[in-house]
């Protein structure tokens, strides 16, 4: 079979690179009862770039962010994270795997404290005695201390349960989280639709850094100013299919919102 | 600043609970003091405690489920039915194989369900409701309904011995209190623990093993379970039918009295142990004072309620201090 004409719906604004994917879907679709949610998607991301996935409501954005993050698990083709192809993705081998994602829900346990909450799951262990791992508390303090300060948020507490923080600073826990081990992709989920103007330009100018440290960043947002602001590529789905892969320099906003209605042809790269 | 430095804002922080239950039980012990001074010798409260042993040690498994989001309703027939187990097979074989068939046949009816829990998706209220009747039917069926007698003297010799000056089944809760303090307050699994009772989805989302976690915790509350009933048989050289009735409803109300939020995600060991105690006073103590001891029942649900009421009180409480906290800062 020959997949290289049938893959790409039109030739990937990542044509030509030198450098090997982080991650690359081939034909990934998923369906959920009847639905095809994801249609034959193909992407790839490469080291230190920032790609918007954008779409309207019913797109196939979020189910693709849980493919890649191990929430769900696609139906046919591929998934290659660097050189492995992987048949079953967990939440736990992805986060392995170095993908990270802020969810937009941020997923934090509201009864625990924000030191617990960035190092859930990874936590620093001092000794095993058997099964158990007993948690170098210190550590786990310091790590998210060190982490917390890096994205610039203002945290003084970090024990205390994290259900009565502000939207920010619960958005730099979740952020910070995913620091800890995201050295492939980093996905954000709607990153600025909590946050005020001020907090938005930290978390994209904390986007940029995060995206020069060679990590692949996938921003899922609405926001078109947000887009153009920090996104080097775009992407668009529409029914579960990519309709528009391309460079943001190329892209207008018209573009884009006709790409994601579909009520005008697909731009040209 | 009065409302905020209120001789009861300790209550509000985190050591509140205990040291609420803490003054409960002095209060309590100070009144039997008053009027029953001969209440107030070590041996009678080592018969407390004996008493209290395996509702302590039903509430620390108890304890682990609640926290985690979870329940088992069916501890009560469970236990039952190991110490009938217990009973019935060390009188055909050596004690040491009849106490591990007990534990472990415990542990495996914990484990299924466990499963049934994870995977039917049902509230566990409801699934462990099934096998609460289940259970106890099994029970009255291999019994016939009589209770299992003359099981041999060195069966008996366990839980009838003396440990670290106490009787084992009181050394057992204690070691089994501070082991699972430990587990709970210092190990990963115990902050898993906690954050599959706070947000099941963020556990899943950061790769919390939440299958085999939810697994493990009703099946060490099944072996937990069943170490006590095994001590109940030998102690008691008889295992009934009838054991265990309501041992559900004691170590839910041990467990939400000591602090233990009924959604799941908070609480501590330290919390409950105090509340084990405090109903093992109140218990006694109605009897000591000549009080009808129809009226333990009463005191009991009675408590039951107070302690979820109290909860929900001082979360808004907490709520409340939290704001006038914010509100003075700035």
């Amino acid at each position: 079979m020959n997949h290289s004409d049938k893959n790409v719906p039109s030739e990937p604004a990542s044509a030509g690179r030198l450098q090997k994917p982080l991650v690359s879907c081939r034909n990934l679709s998923k369906y959920f009862g009847g639905t095809r949610a994801l249609d034959r998607v193909s992407l790839e991301l490469y080291p230190g770039e920032v790609v918007a996935l954008i779409g309207d409501n019913g797109a196939g954005k979020s189910t693709l962010v849980k493919i890649l993050s191990g929430l769900e698990s696609h139906d046919e083709g591929e998934l290659w994270l660097g050189e492995t192809c992987v048949a079953k993705l967990g939440p736990r081998e992805a986060r392995r795997f170095g993908v990270e994602t802020v969810h937009q829900n941020l997923n934090l346990c509201d009864n625990l404290g924000a030191a617990a909450n960035v190092m859930l799951g990874q936590e620093p262990v001092r000794f095993r005695f058997g099964p158990l791992r007993i948690i170098d508390e210190a550590r786990a303090l310091a790590e998210s201390r060190r982490r917390i300060d890096e994205i610039g948020a203002t945290l003084d507490d970090l024990t205390s349960p994290v259900r009565r923080l502000s939207g920010g600073q619960r958005q730099a826990i979740a952020i910070a989280r995913a620091l800890t081990s995201a050295h492939r992709l980093i996905m954000f989920d709607e990153p600025t639709a909590a946050l005020g103007v001020h907090q938005t330009r930290a978390t994209l100018e904390l986007i940029r850094r995060v995206a020069a440290q060679g990590v692949a960043v996938m921003v899922i947002s609405h926001n078109m100013e947000d887009i153009f602001a920090v996104a080097g590529r775009v992407v668009v789905l529409r029914q579960g299919r990519v309709i528009l892969d391309s460079p943001v320099s190329a892209a207008t906003r018209e573009g884009l919102v006709a790409a994601m209605m579909g009520s005008a042809p697909v731009l040209p790269n | 600043m009065a409302r905020l430095f209120s001789p009861f804002s300790f209550l509000l922080t985190r050591y509140g609970r205990a040291s609420g239950i803490g003054l409960a039980l002095a209060a309590a012990l100070l009144v039997l003091g008053i009027f029953r001074p001969n209440y107030m010798n070590f041996d009678n409260f080592m018969v407390v405690a004996l008493q209290m042993s395996f509702i302590g040690m039903a509430a620390i498994g108890t304890a682990g489920l609640i926290i985690s989001g979870n329940i088992d309703l069916s501890i009560g027939s469970m236990f039952a039915l190991s110490s009938v187990c217990a009973a019935m097979i060390a009188k055909v074989a050596p004690p040491a194989i009849a106490i591990l068939a007990a534990i472990v046949l415990a542990g495996l009816i914990g484990l299924c369900n466990g499963l049934l829990v994870w995977r039917v998706k049902l509230s566990p209220i409801i699934i462990t409701l099934g096998s609460m009747a289940i259970l106890r039917g099994v029970v009255l069926l291999i019994t016939g309904g009589y209770s299992v007698r003359g099981v041999p003297k060195s069966f008996g010799a366990f839980g009838q011995a003396q440990c670290l000056g106490m009787p084992v089944p009181v050394c057992a809760l204690v070691l089994m209190a501070l082991a699972s303090q430990f587990v709970l307050s210092r190990t990963t699994v115990g902050r898993h623990v906690f954050a599959i009772g706070g947000s099941r989805t963020a556990s899943i989302a950061v790769g919390i093993p939440l299958r085999r976690l939810v697994l493990g915790i009703f099946l060490v509350n099944g072996c937990i379970i069943g170490f006590s009933a095994v001590l109940a048989a030998s102690r008691y050289g008889s295992a009934s039918p009838s054991f265990g009735i309501g041992l559900e409803l004691d170590a839910i109300t041990a467990v939400i009295l000591g602090g233990v939020a009924f959604t799941g995600g908070e609480g501590d060991i330290l919390g409950v142990m105090l509340a084990v105690a405090l109903l093992g006073v109140i218990n006694s103590g109605i009897v000591s004072l000549g009080i009808d001891p129809h009226w333990s029942e009463i005191v009991k649900g009675g408590t039951l309620l107070f302690a979820v009421s109290l909860d929900q009180f001082s979360q808004e409480a907490r709520e409340r201090y939290r704001k006038l906290l914010a509100m003075k800062a700035q």
